[in-house]
């Protein structure tokens, strides 16, 4: 009884602190949306597959609706561009009324961003459909970058091949396997030309593989050893070009070029970051329905990938709404749809519905360390970019 | 003339000084620019100091000099071959039966914009294009291709890209100047002497036409030399053409690369002037220090004239069907000649969202070709005028055709760098301003005709009457003018809803039009949406150019009757 009359008014003033403590939460998200409103968010992003162009145009319409807020998608073929304008405006000194308010990055881009502290404060923890985030998810980091809530996560990323069950009855599940297959195949396996984000990826699985997740590839490069911890891999690509797609005077522009290759019966095999991309692409058209994604056996690369907002954006309130509202259980199983996008979600589970609830991952494998992969495209475009 | 202080005076040397600022001023400061930062002098990017480091990274560049020799071979043989066929198709074919058709069916070819022929020919060529679909049904063999015209190693496709396109540009060019020539006498002369048409057409005519269709080569070869779009839709990629290596270094992540692309955009327009020079060392070799060839006997090179203008015009008019059929297929997979399944709902999806992208395009394309073509107007009266005093300064028209003639990408480098120092963003301005540069050269060219033509003793009989020298303009020779005015109107909006570097560099990206989502599309490969995009690039123009051949049709008839009521 005694204790319980002191417990009540502690109880009492905790629960008084939290609510007062959301209430003011709520007061400042309010004040954020109110800003928000009638802003119009320049979101530069990755604009290579259709279904991630219509996923933004719907997410357009809902901001529009619900916050009045105009999500303008700047399509872009790599947003390192992007950067590189943001670091011109960084030196220029232009503070405020930048040309990007929000961008898609992940690893290298967005170390570089940190780096030349193009990044404004910390927004994650103020949005309030953080609490659904799946917290379990490697979310404080990015390629081994702690992300300090600079970065709010968007979805998860998975380095994974498509084949077309009537071409291949096993598919290569090991780099040398790959090898193997060209060998008898001649002309007909390729990746994207590095620095295309697939095929830089493809690069980096291939290195983990063939130097048995050497750990130093977790740290950062170092020259002096470098020459030794790649060479299997330029050993490796020695071999395969030969072997591949135009014996390798040419690549593929990019991932959505060998799906398309694929389709084409140019190529056997096609790259995708995202498992479910060969279901979508099915609905569209794109692919033959007797198509499959399969991982690696080593597993697959994988990733999250993220929103940021740089520090001069013009609409940053417009941005975090989007963010926020890109985080919704809503917008996220819309986008984990299979139909739709695909692309596997960052929330717990129990919120999500639809066909996205379906989405297994495969096994997977850590990026390696952010500076490998600047080093591996200037050695690659060194050997074969010319 | 004008009395020097009427108001009219004034307000037209204030219009003279507004179209000098906005077109010519701002090459200044851009070729400024691009001076100062391939130097590494960029003090908005906190490089204070001029240095070679620009260069330095420049000569460092794995392949750049393969590049430099694969631009060169681009831009040579694409001009040489467009020159060369171009003129056997007049010799083979002028005034043939089959001359009017050839001459009907140029303005729709010519107005077929590049980026969407760049479609339609990958569509066509690539190892699963229709002709790898055609020669695998053929052959029974649907083992892929292994050539490809498509980012091919030596730039073939995109040679021949080139010189189909521009093939239709130069027969345009020269149609005119065969006119100012005095054909018929020349093939009676030649006859006389014993020398068949086809001898008289390359010993007499040739000469002459090289000399006078040296601009639009100029203009030809420039184009080759720097174009971007079109290289990233189907140019080679190992290496690049030097002008996409400056695009790329210029998006590149590390902003070290931007004083490289800054001096890489200074060798462009290096090898730009390189070129011009060969062309004109070419024409003089060819017609005044090597013409021996001309009288040494009878005898004449066979030009494939016929199967050039039969190719030419063949291709282009496959572009749009098969266009057509990427736009509504849903299941096409190789080497099915025909889509095995169809589906509207690309388009249905597509223009739902696009009525923006075209809103941009077409508000852009017709302010700022409205606006140039103000200027044009402003600029050649200018010039006429200062041409009846001797001694006067005039605008050159090496000053106009400029933005023609340079790099595009070098030149736009200036500007951005001009733009960097305005501290207010203003994307749709510059936008607007950069298209307005650029659509003004082909406008004021294309009204040159009309201005030459025209008679000038109607001004001179209505200024002795005392009317207005506005007036005199308004009401005599702007209703004579009027069909050209229409046309050149209609050639800026064509050239301004082409723009792709001025577009994405000076808009920052934020701004899209039909053109910059077609370039992108088209290079991440979505093939039934470029389609679209190509579909849509060629409608908007062709709309204009309707528009403007019906009001001139209409003008035309209006000038006849007045005349003809004038002389019963």
């Amino acid at each position: 009884m005694k204790q319980g009359t002191i417990m009540k008014p502690i109880l009492t003033s905790l629960l008084l602190l939290i609510s007062s403590f959301t209430f003011a939460n709520q007061s400042d998200w309010q004040t954020v949306t109110d800003k928000a409103r009638g802003q119009t968010v320049y979101f530069f992003a990755w604009a290579g597959s259709n279904e991630i162009n219509n996923y933004l145009r719907w997410a357009n319409k809902s901001l529009q609706a619900q916050y009045g807020v105009t999500l303008k998608h700047v399509k872009v073929s790599d947003v390192s561009e992007s950067i590189s304008q943001l670091v011109t405006e960084k030196i220029a000194n232009k503070n405020t009324d930048g040309r990007v308010d929000m961008l898609w990055v992940n690893g290298e881009n967005f170390k570089s961003m940190k780096q030349h502290q193009l990044l404004g404060a910390a927004f994650v923890e103020q949005l309030p459909n953080w609490e659904f985030v799946d917290k379990t998810l490697p979310i404080d980091n990015d390629f081994a970058e702690p992300t300090l809530g600079l970065e709010a996560p968007w979805g998860v990323g998975q380095l994974v091949f498509i084949y077309d069950k009537q071409t291949i009855k096993q598919p290569p599940t090991s780099f040398v396997d790959l090898l193997a297959y060209a060998q008898q195949h001649p002309g007909k396996i390729s990746y994207p030309k590095p620095p295309a984000f697939h095929g830089t990826s493809f690069l980096k699985a291939a290195l983990l593989e063939l130097s048995n997740n050497d750990p130093l590839l977790y740290q950062a490069v170092d020259s002096k050893n470098f020459e030794a911890i790649s060479a299997p891999l330029w050993e490796y690509l020695d071999k395969l070009h030969p072997l591949a797609w135009q014996k390798g005077d040419q690549f593929p522009a990019n991932g959505g070029a060998t799906l398309q290759m694929l389709d084409d019966k140019q190529l056997d095999i096609a790259i995708s970051f995202n498992p479910n991309e060969v279901i979508s692409a099915q609905v569209n058209g794109t692919l033959a329905t007797t198509t499959a994604a399969y991982a690696m056996q080593a597993g697959a690369l994988s990733n999250i990938h993220f929103l940021a907002i740089p520090w001069n954006a013009s609409a940053r309130e417009g941005a975090l709404v989007a963010i926020n509202f890109l985080l919704s259980p809503e917008a996220q199983s819309r986008k984990g749809d299979l139909a739709i996008w695909g692309d596997p979600t960052v929330l717990e589970k129990q919120h999500i519905t639809g066909s996205a609830k379906e989405t297994t991952l495969f096994k997977s494998i850590p990026e390696p360390h952010p500076s490998w992969q600047a080093a591996l495209e200037q050695e690659w475009q060194k050997r074969y970019g010319h | 003339m004008y009395k020097s202080s009427s108001p009219a005076s004034i307000s037209f040397k204030l219009l003279v000084l507004v179209a000098i600022f906005i077109c010519f001023v701002p090459l200044f400061p851009a070729l400024l620019g691009l001076f100062s930062s391939a130097f590494a002098y960029l003090p908005a990017l906190g490089l204070k100091q001029f240095s070679l480091l620009g260069f330095e990274q420049l000569i460092q560049w794995p392949g750049l000099f393969e590049s430099i020799l694969l631009t060169l071979l681009i831009t040579f043989s694409s001009t040489f071959l467009a020159a060369l066929l171009s003129f056997a198709i007049i010799q083979s074919m002028w005034q043939s039966k089959r001359w009017k058709w050839i001459e009907t069916l140029l303005a729709p070819i010519l107005g077929l914009p590049h980026v969407t022929f760049a479609i339609g020919f990958v569509f066509l060529f690539s190892p699963s294009g229709l002709f790898s679909r055609v020669v695998a049904l053929l052959t029974g063999d649907s083992s892929n291709a292994t050539w490809s015209l498509i980012h091919d190693q030596y730039g073939l496709g995109l040679i021949m890209l080139l010189t189909l396109k521009e093939i239709p540009f130069i027969l345009l060019m020269s149609l005119a100047l065969l006119k100012q020539l005095n054909l018929k006498q020349t093939f009676q002369t030649a006859h006389s002497l014993g020398y068949s048409t086809k001898q008289a057409w390359q010993k007499l005519i040739l000469p002459q036409w090289l000399v006078k269709i040296r601009f639009s080569l100029f203009a030809v070869a420039a184009y080759s030399l720097s174009v971007v779009d079109i290289a990233l839709i189907i140019g080679p990629t190992k290496p690049y053409p030097l002008a996409v290596l400056v695009w790329q270094w210029f998006n590149h992540a590390d902003i070290n690369h931007y004083t490289t692309a800054s001096a890489g955009a200074l060798l462009l327009m290096l090898l730009a002037i390189f070129t011009l020079t060969m062309i004109r060392v070419f024409e003089w070799l060819v017609v005044t220090k090597w013409r021996h060839w001309l009288t040494n006997g009878r005898y004449s090179l066979p030009l494939p004239g016929a199967l050039s203008v039969y190719i030419c015009y063949g291709l282009s008019l496959l572009i749009l069907p098969i266009l057509l059929l990427w736009s509504v297929a849903f299941r096409w997979s190789f080497p099915a000649l025909l889509p095995t399944n169809w589906s509207f709902s690309y388009w249905i999806d597509e223009l739902g969202y696009a009525s923006e992208t075209i809103n941009n395009s077409v508000v852009i394309a017709l302010i700022s070709a409205s606006i140039a073509l103000l200027f044009a107007i402003v600029i050649h009266e200018f010039n006429v005028r200062r041409s009846r005093r001797k001694h006067s300064v005039y605008i050159p028209d090496i000053l106009i055709a400029l933005p023609m003639l340079a790099p595009q990408i070098s030149l736009l480098f200036g500007l951005q760098i001009t733009a960097l120092l305005v501290p207010q963003p203003h994307y749709y301005l510059w936008v607007l301003w950069a298209h307005i540069i650029f659509t003004f050269p082909y406008i004021y060219l294309a009204l040159n005709g009309a201005y030459k033509s025209y008679d000038k003793r109607l001004d001179n009989v209505a200024l002795s009457l005392g009317l207005h020298p506005l007036k005199v303009w308004w009401k005599i020779k702007r209703p004579q003018l009027m069909p050209a005015i229409l046309l050149a109107w209609a050639v800026g909006m064509s050239v301004s809803l082409a723009q792709y570097l001025p577009t994405l560099m000076l808009g920052a990206g934020r701004i899209a039009t039909i053109t910059t989502e077609a370039v992108a599309l088209a290079s991440g490969q979505q093939r039934r949406l470029s389609a679209i995009y190509a579909l849509l690039q060629t409608l908007l123009p062709f709309i204009f150019f309707l528009l403007a051949v019906g009001l001139s049709r209409y003008y035309t008839n209006k000038n006849n009757q007045q005349h003809s009521a004038r002389t019963n």
